[in-house]
């Protein structure tokens, strides 16, 4: 049999991650406004590799060799435009002066315009969800299916929100995106928003593949990574959020049960929890805390902290957690967060004081009809002995519960009233 | 070696309108590249790679030149490989078992070399 070794020469996703760098690298060179072109482009250098390398060899440069072929696609295809429409002209302005460039690209100035990118989708004319679909598809080489696959929206919409973005940059040709980062540095708020989301997107999801959801959890960490590694991002609140991200995926593995069956943390077996994880969350945590910067990266990072830390369920500091809920509260107000102390003040002094935490605030309507309202309170009055409160409550949450996992576990605490 | 090798060309044909293809996604493109590479690993002994070909180039007929090749051609050969083997049936079973496969406008045409320069 012949040896199947050459078949995975290839780091994982390479493509993928290749296709993300190598527009970002293009998009720099040629301008934002021509990043539909460039996509084109790379994409056309890989399908050549596809069909070269095998027969050829790779070649010593692999990075070089698709980066020189995607140039010339995005060379040859404005000449094209060119001979059809003669306001092109400063395009082959700027394709000479690029062409000039040597084909070295250089392992920091490709993340710098990596980073710039994201800077690029955060542009505060672009919706959010055009942002976060615009992103996957520039910076994480995923296809409009297989983001389609993973936030959950169907093909159209995805398309659609991709047009969106590209549409607005297009504008750009007027009024270039600045090419220094510093000037985009306003945008990190932005930027962040548009990880966390991705993260968070991933992380409760309702896809049913763990896989296809560790994926989005990888790349939000990994353009994190990205942000904090340059000036521009390495700022405590950068840090929190990767705290945050760590902390979490630490445990993404120990939520479901051997049938997919979702787990509350108190049922989770915490020696599945990932110790090196927890490790490099910790110590972001800790570079989180230079400074009097405190978001709410920060405040959750730090509650996941609690939770990753407590040897126990039992042993959980729940008065810690329920105080961080009210300064999660004090910089992103919700009455969520309330309703996430309340379950910690269950723990700490009974359902009794969360009841009268939850009886005193002013639900608005969106609230009340969100099943994560009805379960809390339901599983409050179940522990009060309010046994038909709790099964009013939790037959309600039961029939708004988004996922099939999730409505059976409430299935499963419904059926522990009637015990 | 009882056995007498003959020489096959392998034409590799896309439908024009596909080509350059742009459907795939960088990872099932990720996918197809491990895939040929299993298959030329697999037939190494056989095979011998050929060349990828650029859209770009000129069809000449009776002194005349024109862009081409695929002004009016339906499908666009955008590649070549030989095989040296035993059989045609041989030839075909190696050809068979090519990632080509995958794509249902695909088309390859196998041709045993005339040996006249021979």
């Amino acid at each position: 049999m012949p040896e199947p070794e050459s078949a995975s020469q290839l780091p994982e996703h390479y493509f993928r991650h290749e296709f993300g760098r190598l527009v970002s690298v293009l998009s720099r060179r040629f301008g934002v406004h021509r990043v539909e072109l460039c996509e084109d482009a790379v994409q056309t250098a890989l399908l050549r590799a596809v069909q070269s390398w095998p027969q050829r060899g790779e070649p010593n440069d692999r990075s070089a060799w698709l980066y020189r072929v995607a140039h010339n696609e995005v060379l040859g295809a404005l000449r094209r435009m060119k001979r059809t429409d003669a306001s092109v002209d400063d395009a082959e302005h700027v394709a000479d002066e690029a062409s000039a460039e040597e084909a070295v690209l250089l392992e920091h100035e490709v993340k710098d315009d990596q980073l710039r990118m994201l800077f690029v989708c955060a542009n505060p004319e672009i919706p959010r969800e055009s942002q976060i679909v615009f992103a996957l598809k520039t910076l994480c080489g995923f296809s409009v299916e297989e983001i389609a696959l993973r936030l959950f929206q169907s093909r159209e919409a995805v398309y659609k929100r991709l047009q969106r973005a590209r549409s607005i940059l297009r504008e750009c040709v007027v009024e270039l995106e600045p090419a220094n980062l510093g000037e985009l540095a306003t945008r990190l708020p932005a930027v962040l928003e548009i990880l966390y989301l991705l993260f968070t997107e991933s992380y409760s999801s309702a896809q049913p593949d763990q896989l296809i959801r560790h994926e989005l959890c990888e790349e939000a960490i990994r353009l994190a990574l990205l942000l904090e590694e340059h000036p521009v991002g390495a700022l405590p609140e950068t840090a929190a959020l990767l705290a945050l991200m760590y902390l979490d995926a630490a445990r993404f593995d120990s939520r479901v049960d051997g049938t997919g069956g979702l787990l509350l943390l108190e049922q989770q077996d915490r020696s599945l929890w990932d110790r090196d994880l927890i490790a490099i969350g910790i110590s972001c945590l800790h570079r989180a805390a230079r400074g009097d910067v405190f978001t709410r990266y920060h405040a959750e990072a730090a509650i996941a902290a609690e939770h990753c830390l407590a040897p126990t369920y039992e042993q959980t500091r729940w008065a810690e957690i329920a105080r961080l809920y009210q300064m999660l509260d004090g910089v992103a107000p919700s009455p969520i967060n309330t309703l996430n102390r309340s379950i910690a003040i269950a723990e700490w002094h009974g359902p009794e004081a969360a009841l009268a935490l939850l009886e005193a605030i002013n639900p608005p309507a969106w609230l009340l009809g969100y099943y994560l309202w009805d379960a809390t309170l339901g599983e409050l009055y179940r522990r009060r002995g309010d046994r038909d409160r709790a099964v009013a409550h939790l037959t309600r949450a039961l029939n708004a519960a988004p996922t099939h996992a999730e409505k059976a576990l409430l299935r499963r605490r419904l059926d522990a009233c009637s015990d | 070696m009882s056995t007498t090798k003959t020489k096959f060309l392998c034409l590799f044909r896309f439908a024009a309108a596909g080509w350059p293809a742009k459907p795939s996604s960088p990872q099932e493109m990720q996918a197809q590249y491990a895939a040929w590479q299993t298959w030329m690993a697999k037939f190494e002994k056989e095979l011998i790679p050929g060349d990828g070909l650029m859209p770009a180039g000129a069809v000449i007929r009776g002194g005349t030149v024109t862009d081409g090749p695929y002004i009016e051609a339906k499908e666009v050969v955008a590649s070549y490989s030989l095989i040296e083997t035993s059989s045609l049936e041989r030839a075909i079973e190696i050809i068979k078992a090519c990632p080509i496969g995958m794509d249902p406008n695909a088309s390859v045409e196998i041709r045993r070399l005339g040996g006249y320069s021979a």
